[in-house]
């Protein structure tokens, strides 16, 4: 007879780029006493298996069992409402990675559903959304009042990351100026933005993220919120058309950036906030910061992003501490011939 | 009558090809935006994230 271990008890459904590496850090937590890896990919979890942790196993079947603290959904966008809905109906708080406008759609109007079982489900934990919505949160506090908000990203996690990112380079982009919703076309709208060194400036354009959805209920009153992606000219082109080959199993360095503008103090005034990292390292850090964040106090019930998580300078220090740590823009050269 | 419509024709399909290189030069070669000159990124300090 073993002997049941303390601590929560997490799933995480995906064993993925992003997965795997949630089930680790969630693995090496003191606050967690056992980890189930899911995944309807058996060959991939059976190459997998060898590389988990201690406390972690390998579970099968979309089911969550009753007693079930946090489930992580890290699965391929479009499959995880189903699965998130499942462990709310369970009592688990649930976060997911999704970056697909319907099923963040989805996933917000299951907060209903949450409210109903008193449980937390944090939609879109990952790198963007997730850590721009928690960017974005931490970077208003230094407003008045936040105008407009403007977020994008540069490289693709794993392989359905990145086919995530060629189907909504040629989708509609959902975009929310002046106090209403508006659909541009995919691609359109190119823009040069700067993220964190190495990735340095990039041409970004609109896509079908679901940043603004999550953006906009945590910011009342904002006037305007966009996302967009950096893309090159190849991209672009080829975006209408299916992918030619098999994507990497990773990408290389991405980056996020997130700019607010507002008033400060009767001012005009702007904050640029952004991060380097490989993408799904980085949305496997929000995502498992995430849940043992929420693990450890009350957090309000329904479905909701991380710009409306309580405490979230606390959540932003944690995942600083797992090695994502955000950068500031500053209007100055850092350069020593700037210095000199 | 015959003769006229298939040079219309074969315009109509030289100026579709003709616009479909141009559009496709201009996307191609088309210039990004002015990179800024100035700033740069800096670390947040612990102090500054809590």
């Amino acid at each position: 007879m073993t002997s049941e271990p303390t601590g929560a008890a997490a799933v995480v459904f995906g064993a993925g780029a992003t997965g795997l590496r949630i089930a680790r850090m969630l693995d090496d937590s003191p606050s967690v006493g056992s980890v189930e890896v899911r995944d309807t990919d058996l060959e991939r979890l059976g190459a997998v298996a060898s590389r988990l942790g201690p406390k972690t196993r390998i579970g099968q079947g979309p089911a969550v069992a009753e007693g079930t603290d946090l489930v992580v959904v890290a699965t391929t966008a479009g499959s995880q409402a189903v699965l998130a809905l499942a462990a709310v109906k369970a009592g688990a708080t649930v976060v997911t990675t999704t970056n697909e406008i319907a099923e963040t759609r989805a996933l917000l109007a299951a907060g209903k559903e949450a409210r109903r079982h008193g449980v937390a489900l944090v939609v879109g934990a990952g790198y963007m959304p997730g850590l721009t919505c928690l960017l974005a949160r931490v970077g208003a506090a230094g407003f008045d009042a936040v105008d407009e908000i403007h977020v994008a990203k540069a490289g693709t996690g794993g392989p359905a990351c990145a086919r995530q990112h060629h189907r909504a380079l040629s989708s509609l982009a959902i975009d929310w100026r002046d106090g209403r919703w508006t659909r541009r076309a995919g691609g359109s709208g190119r823009e040069l933005c700067w993220f964190p060194d190495p990735v340095a400036g990039r041409d970004c354009y609109r896509a079908a993220l679901p940043d603004a959805l999550l953006l906009v209920p945590a910011f009342p009153g904002v006037d305007r919120v966009t996302a967009r992606m950096a893309a090159t000219r190849r991209d672009r082109l080829t975006a209408p058309l299916p992918m030619m080959r098999q994507p990497h199993p990773e990408g290389g360095v991405g980056a996020v950036r997130v700019e607010l503008r507002g008033r400060r103090r009767g001012e005009r005034h702007v904050v640029v906030l952004g991060s380097q990292a490989k993408p799904a390292q980085g949305a496997a850090v929000v995502a498992a910061s995430t849940g043992l964040h929420l693990l450890g106090r009350e957090a309000p019930a329904g479905a909701a992003g991380l710009a409306s998580v309580p405490d979230p300078d606390r959540l932003l220090s944690a995942i600083a501490a797992l090695g994502l740590r955000p950068s500031r823009f500053e209007g100055f050269a850092l350069t020593h011939d700037a210095v000199a | 009558m015959a003769a006229g419509f298939i040079t219309l024709i074969r315009r109509t399909f030289v100026a579709i090809v003709v616009g479909m290189a141009l559009a496709a030069a201009i996307r191609v070669r088309g210039r990004g935006g002015v990179p800024p000159q100035t700033g740069g990124w800096r670390e947040l300090r612990d102090d500054e994230l809590a």
